[in-house]
């Protein structure tokens, strides 16, 4: 009988397939030891790649800034990123994994799904202090959410910056919401509205349109005739703004087109093309061309990379600062580095140097960073310039 | 009951559903000759979108260049897709060849969002701006245009199904396969011609919907309202295209306007239901008799 | 090789194991199932849990449309129904968890016999594109009704058992793997009752069924029913697992996957079902290894999320032309051939 030679192998193959098997059960965790790890679900690819490469650049060059320095109190930091396509199940599972393989004390988040969805285990793992990309208003609760904080003024806070700067041009002025149909459209709308009212402004119509929809001629003729004096849209990055201001401008409105963060991205606005002329918003940094003041990092950052980097590049540059500043002064204080303590060092930041990356000390009491300033496109010369002095909320 | 916001919101509906008969014409071809519910119609206009940007864009070429290749291109891929992944499913139950084109779509995603990235991008424009102004009523002029070549397009291949051999050959395919074969007709040929200008049509579309709303891997979501539109108006019927498009189009506008824009999907497919229990056929589709 | 299949009693005629040799490996499976939570790291049982809800929801589209032809693109949308149930009643009222996922399990079984009227009046397409309709209403149910939490969605606290808060993947392993094992045993064993036999044929041929005096509706209502059930099942777990309901975690793409899942897997069968959502779900882990390990990994990472996307819509496509049986199918030429060896065929 042959079987003893083929059952043989037969076994060989099955202990093989077995070994095989059990090898990536194995949980190995790679002690860091001395090293401060970030970890992050960055969005490199999916609809929202255009912020994920650029929040994955700021936040690797600045750690390369620190690590050239020395590193914070002697420990190098560890940047561990994940690119997580926007989707909320890739980044929790990017999470976990690399939870489980570092030991993980700062996290960058990419999305609010993906900030409120970790939020319990956050609080579970009591190591960790997260920042992401989203500025939902939501999560700028330091009850519910004491682990995390947004990187700028969240979405409510930027509608105040622009409905502040509304009623200093104009008093009494009537202003239009026109929002997108998902979570981060919806976000700001309510308080928003309820601000506008306390700063004698009307809103004149409240506009939502269909995620993905690709005809806004019905929401066009719907905002010519409430007649808005501004127009602030929120909830998209590019589409469908340009084909709404188009339209509405061959109908003959004469509203004043704004933005909130997302969208004012100036490599965004410049694709609008024409009708992009003028379009204003509220951003709470400085542009990378900007040289109208004093800005050692800006200064930096143009050295280290020649060519344009995003908004996106700017908030990554400025978590990664905070995240390290945050280390600095836990360390300082000789306390140990978990969740509570790095909030705790967060909080102490007051009247704070950015380097010029935000045009004013900053101070963050709670879990958002209520600073901004109106900038407006400029077309001929294809950049941003600032149409207001800093706003402190 | 402002009878002026009522005209001018019916009017944009009405021009906005042609570019939605123009997608569901694309569908209809490829459904009347070969029985395949081509779920991919939105990532094949997509993808003639980007071609056109491409050329347009990219490497700069004119617009009379640059269109009829986009078109062309959109023509090859779809000879491409019958070739090797209709073809082999010919005897299969529908409901394979629906997943495949269920399959499809997921690859033009992946390939466009591959070689373009995802990001949004915007179309060079080429069309008129001269808004159209019927009384008090405007109309975008993007959409008034897209509308009429919605309309010319369908007049031309209502008169071609009519009229030229190959559109008779079609008809004949789509009715009675073996006895097309019999009669001596080139049922292969036949088919590869449906999906070819089935694709040259959604590209046309794409470059239209492409040039109001702006290009993104996430265009092909525009085929689920299209899909709406078929069987509103019938399934394999060029006619019901345009009826189901114009009406879809009129109701999204109407429910957007007088209900809230996040009704505007609701209403569609409430529509659907509606019409999936009164008349499962669509308005103008051919009843199916089911044989044992 | 096997030899001798004799059975001697209907009993053992109907048994779902029957030879000696599955006997014992089902004995292996089990054994391993329960050592694996000790061996495994954090990561690895977040996806055994993961698999396990999709193997659930999965068997659950089998019954639909794998057993009775009925296609459906609304899996995703019974699972938010069910999900949303869970936590609310969690949420809100604080009811015994797993009370709340029977819960889940029934709203999303009406809300799937709701779906299945129009099941008599269209079929086939029609019927599968009356589902993707199914799947937006109930996706603004989801997002603009008030006790729904709108569109920031609702976030549950942790499953509380004897007094055990579930809230790690290891604790939640115990409780999601055997709900599981529980349904594929139901699915299972439903195929060998008269109501699995009356799926089939209507399958097969539905006006010939109903010739042969199988009432069409109530078998299709039914059908409808008790997979959506399953699915409500699977949604429940789900939320106690991500303890997060948006209106978006269960969107179109979601039904799709689980469509492909089965179509992979191999439809009409149980293990079909297993194979492919377990297929489907770690097809993108491994494909994250591949890229981990090419040279040049951190410019690459970019075409990840896009080759994906490919990679899901080829494997569809390429089932569907070269394999159309799935995995199962597969699975029983291997097994064929250990059977029969020593001799070819």
């Amino acid at each position: 009988m042959q079987d003893s030679l083929t059952s043989q192998r037969r076994r060989a193959l099955l202990l093989a397939a077995g070994a095989t098997l059990v090898a990536p059960l194995a949980a190995h965790a790679q002690a860091s030891g001395d090293e401060i790890v970030i970890g992050g679900s960055i969005p490199m690819t999916g609809v929202f790649s255009f912020a994920g490469i650029g929040i994955n650049a700021g936040i690797s060059d600045y750690v390369k800034i620190v690590n050239d320095a020395g590193g914070v109190k002697g420990h190098k930091i560890k940047y561990v990123p994940e690119d997580t396509g926007y989707k909320v199940d890739v980044s929790v599972a990017t999470f976990k994994k690399i939870t489980s393989q570092n030991k993980v004390n700062l996290y960058y988040g990419d999305s609010t799904g993906f900030s409120k969805t970790i939020n319990p285990e956050l609080e579970r793992n009591g190591n960790i202090m997260m920042a992401g990309a989203s500025f939902a208003t939501e999560l700028n609760d330091p009850v519910k959410y004491p682990n995390q904080f947004l990187v700028g003024p969240d979405y409510t806070e930027m509608f105040g910056i622009l409905l502040n700067h509304i009623a200093k041009e104009k008093p009494g002025a009537k202003v239009a919401f026109v929002y997108s149909d998902s979570e981060f459209g919806r976000d700001p709308i309510d308080s928003s509205e309820a601000l506008a009212k306390k700063l004698g402004l009307t809103v004149a119509i409240k506009i939502m349109t269909q995620a993905g929809s690709v005809d806004v001629s019905g929401e066009v003729i719907k905002l010519r005739r409430a007649a808005p004096d501004y127009t602030i849209f929120h909830g998209y990055i590019l589409a469908p703004i340009p084909e709404f201001i188009t339209q509405g401008k061959q109908q003959g409105m004469t509203t004043k087109w704004m933005g909130t963060f997302w969208t004012m991205d100036s490599s965004t606005v410049m694709k609008m093309g024409e009708a992009g002329d003028g379009f204003m918003g509220v951003m709470p940094y400085r542009y990378y061309y900007d040289t109208s003041a004093k800005a050692p990092m800006l200064d930096k950052i143009r050295q280290m990379r020649p060519e344009y980097q995003s908004t996106a590049y700017i908030q990554g540059f400025l978590a990664a600062m905070l995240f390290v500043e945050s280390a600095k002064r836990t360390l300082d204080a000789k306390k140990e580095l978990n969740g509570k303590n790095l909030k705790a060092a967060l909080n102490s930041i007051k009247d704070f140097d950015t380097g010029g990356l935000i045009g004013v000390p900053i101070t963050i009491k709670g879990n958002s960073i209520p600073v901004g300033r109106v900038y407006k496109a400029d077309m001929k010369t294809q950049k941003m310039v600032a149409a207001s002095d800093w706003i402190s909320l | 009951m402002d009878w002026a916001y009522l005209f001018e919101i019916s009017l944009t509906g009405v021009a906005s559903g042609g570019l939605y008969a123009l997608a569901a014409l694309a569908f209809v071809m490829v459904y009347k000759a070969t029985r395949v519910v081509n779920i991919a119609i939105g990532e094949l206009l997509m993808v003639g979108a980007y071609l056109f940007f491409t050329f347009a864009a990219t490497f700069a070429l004119p617009l009379w260049l640059a269109i009829p290749a986009a078109v062309l291109g959109s023509g090859l891929l779809g000879a491409v897709i019958e070739r090797t992944m209709i073809r082999p499913l010919l005897g299969e139950p529908p409901i394979s060849v629906f997943m495949v084109t269920v399959g499809l779509g997921s690859v033009l995603v992946g390939l466009v969002e591959m070689i373009w990235t995802a990001d949004q991008r915007r179309l060079p424009d080429f069309m008129p701006t001269q808004p159209i102004i019927i009384g008090d009523a405007f109309l975008a002029p993007k959409v008034f245009w897209g509308a009429m070549i919605a309309v010319v397009f369908i007049a031309a291949v209502l008169l071609v199904f009519r009229f030229w051999r190959g559109g008779v050959a079609l008809r004949a395919t789509a009715s009675d396969q073996a006895a097309a074969y019999s009669m001596g007709i080139n049922v292969p040929r036949v088919f590869s011609l449906a999906w070819v200008v089935s694709a040259m049509i959604a590209a046309i579309s794409g470059i239209i919907v492409g040039s109001i709303g702006g290009i993104s891997s996430s265009m092909g979501v525009f085929g689920l309202s299209v899909l709406v539109v078929v069987i509103v108006g019938g399934l394999d019927s060029v006619l019901g295209a345009l009826v189901g498009g114009l009406f879809i189009g009129l109701v999204e506008a109407l429910a957007g306007a007088y209900l809230g824009g996040e009704y505007k999907l609701l209403a569609t497919f409430i529509v659907l239901v509606v019409i999936l229990m009164a008349r499962p056929y669509g308005l103008f589709g051919t009843h199916e008799i089911e044989r044992l | 090789m096997r030899i001798g299949t004799l059975k001697e009693t209907y009993i053992a005629d109907a048994a779902l194991f029957d030879s000696r040799t599955q006997k014992v490996w089902l004995a292996v499976g089990v054994a391993l199932l329960l050592l694996f939570p000790f061996m495994a790291g954090e990561y690895w049982l977040y996806l055994a849990c993961l698999v396990s809800i999709n193997v659930a929801s999965a068997s659950g589209l089998n019954i639909l449309t794998g057993y009775t032809g009925l296609v459906s693109l609304g899996q995703a949308a019974f699972m938010g129904l069910g999900a949303y149930t869970v936590a609310i009643l969690q949420a809100k009222v604080g009811t015994p968890f797993l009370l709340n996922i029977l819960a889940g399990g029934v709203v999303a079984m009406l809300g799937g016999l709701i779906v299945g009227i129009p099941s008599l009046r269209v079929k086939g397409l029609y019927l599968a594109i009356a589902t993707i309709a199914a799947s937006f209403i109930t996706h603004f149910l989801f997002a603009n009704l008030s006790f729904a939490g709108g569109t920031g969605g609702i976030s549950l606290p942790p499953a509380r058992l004897f007094d055990v808060a579930l809230d790690t993947s290891f604790r939640l392993y115990w409780v999601i793997v055997p709900i599981t094992i529980l349904m594929l045993l139901g699915a299972a064993n439903l195929f060998r009752t008269r109501v699995g036999r009356a799926f089939i044929a209507i399958r097969d041929r539905d006006i010939s069924a109903e010739v042969l005096g199988i009432p069409l509706l109530r078998y299709k209502l039914l059908s409808f029913g008790l997979s959506s059930f399953y699915a409500g099942v699977a949604g429940g777990m789900w939320a106690y697992f991500f303890r997060v309901v948006t209106p978006e975690s269960f969107p179109l793409l979601m039904s799709i996957f689980f469509l492909a899942a089965i179509i992979v897997g191999g439809m009409g069968t149980i293990l079909g079902a297993i194979l492919g959502a377990v297929f489907m779900t770690m097809v993108p882990e491994l494909l994250k290894l591949v890229f981990d390990l090419l040279p040049n990994n951190t410019e690459l990472t970019v075409f990840l999320s896009p080759v994906r996307t490919i990679i899901f819509g080829l494997l569809i496509i390429g089932f569907l032309v070269f394999e159309p049986h799935g995995l199962a199918e597969v699975w029983r030429r291997i097994r064929r051939f250990f059977h029969l060896w020593p001799f070819r065929n």
